[in-house]
């Protein structure tokens, strides 16, 4: 049957590496074939697929890095895929050739659970020993010749950092033989039981009596200095110090660190396009190129500082045992809205951006928790909504002190953006627990690794994977979504029809100016605007204004106004909300264009004055009011205005339900919070 | 070893109880099996989390992690 195993021949050798989870079988694939070959999702689930090749003495050997798993009697689709590896029964896997189980030294009982159900797939079968040299200094003494006897296999003590034993570890794969059956010992009367629960204590049974004379333990004297550790990092208080300190530093990291990376990105994506502009004709060619393709690339890369740094975190808290406690930690707080304690991070992370904080759901093994915490990271404010907060509160938002001098309604509104989308992340969770992912109890039990360094070659692979997934995988639809919108917002250009605009605009102007109704400073405004009209610069804005308002977004805009107008919005923020799906961001500088000011003026205080002077079509009643101001935020806060991180849940969850899911479930909220802010706050007559 | 009775839910913080059986069928019950808490296995309560739940276990030489839900499953041996 193992033909391959069995002849000495030199034809490629395929092993697949089983093991527990933590028990460092990430750091010996990557010891063993460094990069892998391949890595993606198996089809229909959402684990890890990692796949890799390397060397032993002229021997081809491919690697298979199953998932972690702690039992072969599978219990969900996750753990049903390192089976159906094992049995060949994995579309686009070949059927191992030889089975390597990862045994942690420091934690032989359980290991051994799932090494004594390897012996029964029939497959060769060698066991790695990792962290011995951990268990020597909890005093654990390993007879690993006899080890091997009782299990019928050999058994190979590795240090992958140090590369220690990893010859021999080729050796023994070449050399596998398929084990005798071990006895199971008798089978209770209890047929009550389930067969997998009388297996499971049956086998208990067994590892107990293979490890009876060959694995000893020497006394301790008080507890070792990582006991202390995890003492004092699962305290109630110094633990959850300790966590808040952690915590903060991760956040800060992915806020403030990936900063100037990130501007560092937009100042050479606007160089690049600096000098495309200067060297290539000026027409629709090169619009598309630089506002069309190069932004959109921009808009891509922009992410991968964050992915990268958020990922570099979490791959050493996960190598250094913290991940799990912080789950513990935080278990109690998030399980009533129906999540778990491994939801906390990534739903943190969203608050910088939910693209990083979906893709760190990745570290939650249950799939109901992994797609529930994907599905409300995006209501998390990301800091993409930050400016459009900041520009609203500090326009619109009256600074009046709240109580204490010191403390600001603009402030309290901008806090209260952020526990907004909290509070309805929270009940958002609570009511889809409830309902769609109601289901049997799903099992909680999580184990705490011993306390460890992180290998610096699998943090920096974990990040160079997440970007690299993110860039090829998510990347290019997000590039193709932000060409497509670029498009629609400046096509057609009928020049009639913009020649139409600007004139209309400025006989409005001229109209309003010539009219004694005006107010005197309205008209001072009035005439700086006309002046501006006949310069380069103003002309320019001007056109760019019209064609953005001619454009299908802009009529898109107009179509859709029935929708917004109880939002209080005029068409031309229902086109800026259009046409800042491809990323939040977009919103200003599209609200700068629609309101005619040169873009570079978003920013600053220009636009700021510009929304104050605008007015509903035909009036002269502003449309930038308190209300008017809270809705837009409020639907900033709740709607998932992010093609990139619905592309994302599209790439994480492997099914296009789900962006579609989110959009549309956002989008309501978003839209009803937006009318129930706007429609208290005019009937309150703020 | 002390004298307990009940399930590992109440067990006392610190102390070393005997695990009797796990009851139900279920995935819990024999996920709860697979991670060792075998009838006869020695479990110790190591803390609880600051909001109560869940509790830390040192069992079979590691350390885990259930939630009181799962740990009302664990009955424990009564001496």
């Amino acid at each position: 049957m193992h033909q391959a195993a069995m002849a000495a021949g030199t034809d490629a050798l395929t092993a697949a590496l089983l093991g527990n989870p933590n028990t460092g079988k990430s750091t010996l694939f990557t010891a063993l074939a460094g990069i892998p070959t391949r890595v993606g999702n198996y089809p229909g689930v959402t684990v890890e697929e990692k796949l890799g090749r390397y060397t032993h003495r002229g021997r081809s050997i491919d690697l298979i890095d199953l998932p972690g798993t702690y039992s072969l009697v599978a219990q969900g689709p996750d753990e049903q895929v390192a089976v159906d590896v094992l049995h060949g029964r994995q579309q686009g896997v070949p059927r191992p050739d030889v089975v390597v189980v990862v045994a942690d030294a420091t934690n032989l009982e359980r290991n051994l659970f799932l090494a004594t159900q390897a012996t029964e797939l029939g497959l060769p079968l060698v066991v790695a020993l990792t962290l011995t040299d951990v268990a020597a200094r909890r005093g654990i003494t390993i007879n690993t010749a006899e080890l091997g006897n009782r299990l019928g296999c050999e058994v190979i003590p590795v240090a992958a950092p140090s590369r220690r034993g990893l010859t021999e570890l080729g050796d023994a794969i070449c050399a596998a033989a398929v084990p005798r059956p071990l006895p199971l010992g008798p089978d209770g009367v209890d047929t009550e039981r389930a067969p997998a629960a009388r297996d499971a204590i049956r086998r208990y049974a067994l590892v107990e009596r293979i490890l009876a004379g060959t694995v000893g333990r020497r006394p301790q004297s008080g507890p070792l200095p990582e006991e202390r550790l995890d003492q004092l990092l699962t305290h109630r208080i110094w633990g959850t110090l300790a966590f808040a300190a952690v915590m903060l530093l991760l956040f800060s990291a992915i806020f403030w660190l990936a900063a100037p990376l990130m501007d560092l990105i937009s100042a050479g994506v606007d160089a690049v396009a600096e000098r495309l502009a200067a060297r290539l004709p000026a027409g629709a060619i090169r619009d598309l190129l630089i506002d069309g393709v190069l932004a959109g690339i921009g808009g891509v890369v922009v992410f991968v500082p964050q992915i990268a740094l958020l990922f570099v975190f979490i791959a050493a808290l996960e190598g250094c045992g913290y991940l799990a406690r912080a789950a513990y930690l935080m278990d109690r707080l998030l399980v009533g809205v129906g999540l778990s304690g491994k939801s906390f991070i990534p739903l943190l992370s969203s608050f910088a951006c939910a693209i990083p904080g979906i893709m760190a759901a990745r570290t939650i093994e249950n799939r109901r928790d992994r797609l529930l915490t994907i599905l409300v990271a995006p209501l998390m404010s990301c800091s993409a909504r930050l400016p459009v907060y900041l520009l609203l509160c500090g326009a619109f938002v009256p600074n009046l002190a709240v109580g204490l001098s010191w403390l600001r309604l603009p402030a309290v509104v901008l806090a209260g953006m952020y526990a907004l989308g909290v509070i309805v992340a929270a009940a958002v969770a609570f009511l889809l627990s409830k309902t769609v992912f109601r289901g049997p109890p799903q099992p909680f039990v999580m184990e705490l690794p011993g306390w460890r360094w992180p290998q610096p070659a699998v943090v920096l692979e974990r990040a160079r994977e997440a970007v690299w997934s993110f860039l090829t995988n998510a990347g290019t639809l997000i590039l193709a979504m932000s060409v497509v919108i670029w498009a629609l917002s400046n096509y057609p250009r009928r020049e009639a029809a913009i020649a139409g605009d600007i004139e209309a605009r400025r006989a409005a102007m001229a109209a309003a100016l010539a009219d004694p109704a005006t107010p005197s400073s309205d008209r001072e405004e009035l005439a700086t605007e006309l002046a501006a009209l006949e310069t380069p610069a103003g002309a320019e804005s001007a056109r760019r204004g019209a064609i953005q308002r001619q454009s299908f977004l802009g009529q898109a805009g107009r179509l859709i106004e029935p929708v917004v107008r109880p939002l209080g919005w005029d068409w031309r923020i229902g086109c800026a909300a259009i046409a800042s799906f491809p990323a939040r961001e977009v919103v200003l500088g599209t609200l700068a264009v629609l309101y005619d000011l040169p873009e570079d003026d978003a920013e600053g205080t220009g636009l700021e004055r510009r929304l104050k002077a605008a007015r509903w079509d035909d009036t002269s009643r502003p449309v930038f009011t308190l209300p008017v101001a809270l809705s837009i935020m409020v639907f900033f806060a709740l709607c998932a205005q992010c093609a990139s991180t619905l592309v994302v849940i599209g790439r994480e969850t492997g099914s296009w339900v789900w962006p579609v899911v989110t959009f549309v479930y956002m989008t309501t909220l978003a839209w009803l919070g937006a009318f129930m802010i706007y429609q208290l706050g005019t009937w309150a007559g703020w | 070893m002390a004298v307990a009775q009940g399930t590992l839910e109440d067990a006392v913080l610190g102390e070393c109880v005997r695990v009797g059986d796990v009851s139900g069928n279920d995935r819990v019950a024999i996920r709860l099996l697979e991670m060792g808490l075998t009838p006869g296995a020695t479990v110790r309560v190591l803390g609880r989390a600051p909001f109560g739940d869940p509790l830390e276990l040192e069992v079979r030489g590691y350390r885990l992690s259930i939630r009181r839900a799962e740990a009302a499953r664990v009955v424990l041996e009564a001496n």
